[in-house]
């Protein structure tokens, strides 16, 4: 008997990580085949790098902070995060021509379609993270925290897009229409400025430096810039991890109850 | 057709444009909101700046006064783009052939799209420095000097749309507009519209000091920050005022080549 559940419960897993695995495929192929999306993504945070660290640096150089060094973490989240977005219009597009509703119909848990897309919203935002990543070197980024600065970084940039995934299928189930994209734009946007991203928290003044002081983002930032400043320290890092974790489970949280609420 | 009823076909489509702007606060909102949050953001991100000797003497008192002309530029450039669009929308949809079957000066069809912008572009300025006066700012050249932003706008409206009209008319497509906005956007932080240019160094340096948006910028910026003199005038009126005229022959060759092809 027991046996019999046992396979059951393997071909179940099998099953929903056959729809996952299609769920990023077709993901990847709509960014093949509709590139004029994707690619603003790509162009985007390189070039806010680019103008950040060109416009901005005197402000983070009067502190003796490289440009370069303080930008690039701000443009790798920020890009992964318009990144994973594409998996928004993407279920949206699927909505529309009734594909969801076959997705629906797969003989696989409900979770796996938010799971399925949180894997195409990674396989997204890894490409304009490595994609900043890069062109940073070329202008000069070093890290002084070593490779694992820049595994930091990764790993931030993937959390927070990760949320921001999460947050745009929640309000996509629920709104069923584009709003529901520009409002996470809008959330990632807002989130991202109202925090340390032009200057550390000591430099700013009035409502930012209050804004910023409980912003889940400063944390975020500080944990993907510590290496790319000096030493990589637990004090830097627990903040930062706290506040990826509680993202995410609020916005997976909020795209489960999405998905609920839409088959009701 | 005579010049009075030109003039007068073209403030007809100037309110029609205008009334379309207003009845559309989705579409004008983010001209007025983002350049807002962006002045916001760096007065409190960038007043220590402030306290540098050379900003403090030759740029600005604070953050906040340097700011007010990189707003009301952004907030121009948004509105003139978003004027550009429902000039391809109408082309899109029809209107524009319906304007062509009509006794109307072809040129009014233009020109009252580009006097549109302009008005936009005056209100932008009358209430952005409204908002940032309320919470600070001060208008250093008094009276004149307010004139000469409000000039400067509507000047740098017509710009723009002029150069976004030879796009819309020559493509009849909104999303070729709103896809070329980016150019713009481009043009706009490769400026010294939200950083002096005296603190900018290497290659960034110096395609900003060759970017005609710095001057315009640094024009009103000198309308903003210290008292009134022949450059600020020659920055901020005659540099978009050449720019214009550039917009507008390229919005009428591609009319021309519209009317010629239908």
């Amino acid at each position: 008997m027991s046996a019999v559940v046992e396979t059951r419960r393997h071909d179940a897993n099998a099953r929903s990580l056959d729809v996952i695995v299609a769920l990023v495929r077709r993901s990847l192929l709509r960014v093949r085949r509709l590139p004029s999306a994707f690619i603003p993504s790509l162009i985007m945070p390189v070039f806010q790098l680019v103008t950040f660290s060109g416009a901005f640096g005197a402000a983070v150089r009067f502190l003796g902070i490289d440009p370069m060094n303080w930008y690039m973490p701000l443009n790798a989240i920020q890009g992964a995060s318009f990144g994973a977005l594409g998996v928004s219009f993407g279920l949206l597009n699927d909505m529309e021509t009734g594909f969801f509703d076959r997705v629906l119909m797969a003989p696989a848990r409900r979770s796996i379609i938010v799971f399925g897309s949180y894997a195409a919203a990674i396989a997204r935002s890894v490409v304009p993270v490595t994609f900043v990543i890069l062109v940073s070197f070329l202008g000069g980024l070093h890290t002084p925290g070593g490779p694992v600065a820049i595994a930091m970084v990764i790993m931030a940039s993937v959390m927070v897009a990760l949320s921001a995934c999460g947050l745009a299928l929640g309000l996509t189930l629920r709104l069923r229409n584009l709003g529901a994209a520009t409002l996470t734009q809008f959330a990632i946007f807002f989130g991202i400025f109202l925090s340390t991203s032009q200057v550390p928290l000591s430099e700013m003044s009035g409502w930012l430096q209050a804004c910023a002081r409980v912003n889940p983002m400063t944390n975020i930032l500080r944990f993907a810039r510590q290496g790319f400043l000096g030493d990589i320290t637990w004090a830097q890092t627990w903040g930062g991890l706290v506040a990826m974790v509680a993202l995410l489970a609020a916005s997976t949280i909020f795209a489960l109850t999405g998905l609920r609420r839409f088959e009701r | 057709m005579s010049i009075a009823t030109t003039v007068a076909h073209s403030a007809q489509l100037t309110k029609r444009s205008v009334r379309g702007r207003l009845r559309q606060p989705a579409a004008l909102a983010p001209a007025f909101i983002f350049p807002l949050f962006f002045a916001a953001l760096g007065s409190a991100s960038f007043n220590r700046l402030a306290r540098d000797p050379y900003f403090s003497e030759n740029i600005a008192s604070s953050f906040l006064d340097y700011a007010v002309a990189g707003a009301v530029v952004q907030g121009v450039l948004f509105g003139a783009t978003s004027a550009a669009g429902d000039l391809a929308t109408d082309i899109e949809q029809g209107f524009f052939e319906r304007l062509l079957a009509s006794p109307i000066s072809r040129v009014s069809i233009v020109l009252g799209r580009l006097a549109a912008s302009m008005v936009v572009g005056v209100s932008q300025v009358v209430v952005f420095i409204s908002l940032f006066v309320a919470f600070g700012a001060r208008v250093t050249s008094g009276a004149v000097g307010v004139i000469g932003l409000i000039v400067s706008g509507a000047l740098l409206g017509l710009a723009m749309a002029g150069l976004m009209a030879a796009i819309a008319i020559k493509s009849g497509s909104p999303e070729v507009v709103q896809g070329s906005f980016p150019l713009v956007f481009v043009l706009l932080f490769l400026s010294s519209a939200f950083f002096p240019r005296h603190y900018m160094t290497g290659w960034y340096r110096t395609v900003a000091d060759w970017n005609p948006m710095s001057h315009i910028v640094e024009g009103m910026q000198g309308f903003m920050n210290h008292e009134l003199n022949v450059d600020q005038f020659v920055k901020a009126w005659l540099v978009p005022l050449g720019i214009s005229i550039v917009g507008i022959a390229f919005a009428l060759r591609s009319l021309n080549r519209r009317l010629a092809a239908s």
